[in-house]
């Protein structure tokens, strides 16, 4: 990752007739980091996709892609940026190689036959090449709308609900190929979606959206370290302790082979496991609603 | 600008539903019509034909005609049949002309951005690198290509029936006159191209394929007004006019031109079309 910014959002605003959808919005995204754009439906995600891409303005506030104005450059800027769109925004009409070297063309490739079909291949899509893509299950559409907003080899590429309709296995698919995109090609990538859990360990750092604003940004561990204010940790053992502490720590709950203990903090995790392991056997402990989705209602309580 | 242009006209070209109908009432227009008119007239003679449509009041209109190089052609021709063909063939039909790229281009532009709407596929092209007016252009070409080729296979079709049916009747060719070249190289590609502009105008303003083709219908109405204008005895579409009528039009689609350039940006499209 580095720290060169591609992306910079300064007080951002955007309205439809009376409705304002994007509130004072500001951020930054630096190279190659996988940011993901969380928030309910409505929050605001696609339109930001959109701003950022030059193809609606803003009523207030500015946007840079690359250092130039998404308003004034914004053609220069979408020849650098590809975009996945929730409906995947393919010609159901035409084959999926016709699809790939149509939008190859709109983005100035010249002979794009061998990335046409290096990105058919990339995707398992080489058999159904020449199949029509109205006739594609909602996996193959996905798979096929990144090849198409991969197509020209972008320097950033977003992506609106990629995993929207597919099945677990797909999913996966799915997210591990991003993420290999941007460990092996350094693709700076913005992920919008509201499946939470899907995307908590692809993502470097989270952004998260309510009704048009930015309500909180930063990684997992900051996130943690803010929202996490009492730690829930179970612990696998066969010790069976009475009452309602043990150690000097508070039990929440009781299971047989399995304790659940209230910390206060983070740094009492190493003690309580350093006594419990002096007492009797520990198989494995884990702390309990760190998970993102915790954390993002730990912040829209906050924020409500 | 191209890309889009051809991808929109391989769409057409795939879809028998679309360009069927195309070609249907193009050919009944320029090939059955004149071609039953041609027999009708060489079987039953004008007084046969009298009780068909107003062929009969016809021959008197052309009777009292002002002088004019029509009615010098007519007064050079001999048989009443003569005259009534000429004046059907080379002057009634003319307007048809006029319609057929209407038509077309109305079907076809009406399919541009509302299609891409409704499919939800004008979302890729917007987040594409290409530029407004290029995105315009490519569908304007889309629609102006098809329907000038088919009009044109439409004249050749119809001089084809005319000189081949009507041989018997002159002993010489009657088509092409001065009046079909004015009309096929002049008049026809403006009236073609300011169909297209207004359907894509109105295709890019609707949200939907219905609404951009019923609005569309419209632009007939001129021509439908021409038609029976002549029809009437009150106007001849002779050279002249239908130098004036070029002439006009081309003014008409310039200005277009300029209206979608300076109008249409990304954001007003995209605005009255995604979100």
């Amino acid at each position: 990752m580095e720290d060169k910014v591609v992306i910079k959002l300064d007080g951002v605003t955007k309205a439809f007739g009376s409705m304002t959808v994007i509130k004072d919005l500001s951020f930054t995204i630096r190279a190659g980091e996988i940011v993901g754009l969380l928030g309910p439906n409505g929050s605001g995600k696609t339109t930001t996709v959109r701003l950022i891409n030059g193809v609606i303005a803003p009523n207030t506030g500015s946007i840079e892609v690359f250092g130039r104005s998404s308003l004034a450059e914004s053609d220069s800027i979408r020849a650098r940026t590809g975009v996945l769109t929730e409906t995947a925004g393919l010609y159901g009409e035409m084959t999926a190689r016709e699809n790939l070297a149509f939008f190859a063309k709109l983005y100035g490739l010249r002979d794009p036959q061998h990335r046409v079909e290096e990105l058919l291949e990339t995707f398992g899509l080489c058999e159904h090449k020449y199949r029509k893509v109205g006739a594609f299950s909602t996996g193959m559409r996905k798979r096929l709308g990144i090849a198409k907003a991969l197509v020209h080899r972008p320097d950033v590429l977003f992506l609106d609900e990629p995993t929207t309709g597919l099945d677990p296995e797909a999913s996966r698919d799915l997210l591990s190929y991003i993420e290999d995109l941007n460990k092996n090609e350094g693709v700076t990538i913005l992920l919008a979606t509201h499946l939470l859990k899907q995307v908590q360990d692809l993502c470097h750092r989270f952004l998260f959206l309510h009704e048009g604003r930015l309500i909180e940004a930063g990684t997992l561990r900051e996130l943690e370290d803010k929202y996490l204010r009492s730690f829930q940790v179970k612990v696998e053992t066969d010790l069976v302790p009475k009452g309602s502490s043990y150690l000097g720590f508070s039990l929440y709950d009781k299971m047989p082979g399995f304790l659940i203990f209230n910390l206060q903090s983070k740094e009492q995790i190493p003690i309580l496991l350093s006594k419990l392991l002096q007492a009797g056997p520990v198989y494995s402990a884990e702390i309990l609603g760190r998970d993102l989705e915790t954390l993002y209602f730990n912040i829209r309580g906050e924020v409500q | 600008m191209w890309a889009i242009a051809i991808k929109d006209m391989r769409a057409i070209g795939n879809s028998v539903q679309v360009w069927l109908p195309m070609l249907i009432v193009p050919v009944i227009m320029c090939v059955l019509l004149p071609g039953g008119l041609i027999l009708g007239v060489r079987h039953f003679g004008v007084e046969g034909m009298d009780n068909v449509g107003s062929l009969g009041s016809l021959d008197k209109m052309l009777a009292a005609l002002p002088p004019s190089s029509l009615k010098a052609a007519l007064d050079a021709l001999a048989s009443p049949e003569q005259k009534l063909l000429y004046f059907a063939l080379n002057y009634m039909f003319v307007p048809f002309f006029l319609l057929i790229p209407l038509m077309l281009s109305s079907v076809i532009t009406a399919n541009s951005f509302a299609v891409e709407k409704e499919r939800k596929t004008l979302e890729s092209l917007l987040f594409s690198p290409i530029d407004i007016p290029s995105l315009f252009l490519g569908k304007v070409l889309s629609a102006f290509v098809p329907s000038m080729l088919v009009t044109w296979l439409c004249t050749f079709l119809y001089g084809l029936v005319v000189d081949i049916l009507a041989y018997p009747i002159y002993r010489r060719l009657i088509f092409p006159t001065t009046n079909w070249i004015v009309l096929i190289f002049w008049a026809v590609p403006a009236v073609s191209l300011v169909a297209v502009f207004i359907n894509v105008i109105i295709s890019a303003k609707v949200k939907g394929f219905q609404e951009a083709y019923q609005l569309g219908g419209l632009l007939v109405l001129p021509v439908l007004g021409l038609i029976m204008g002549q029809a009437m005895g009150a106007l001849i579409i002779d050279v002249r006019l239908l130098g004036w009528i070029g002439a006009l039009v081309w003014v008409l689609d310039f200005g277009l031109l300029r209206f979608i350039v300076r109008h249409f940006d990304r954001n007003k499209l995209f605005e009255s079309q995604v979100s």
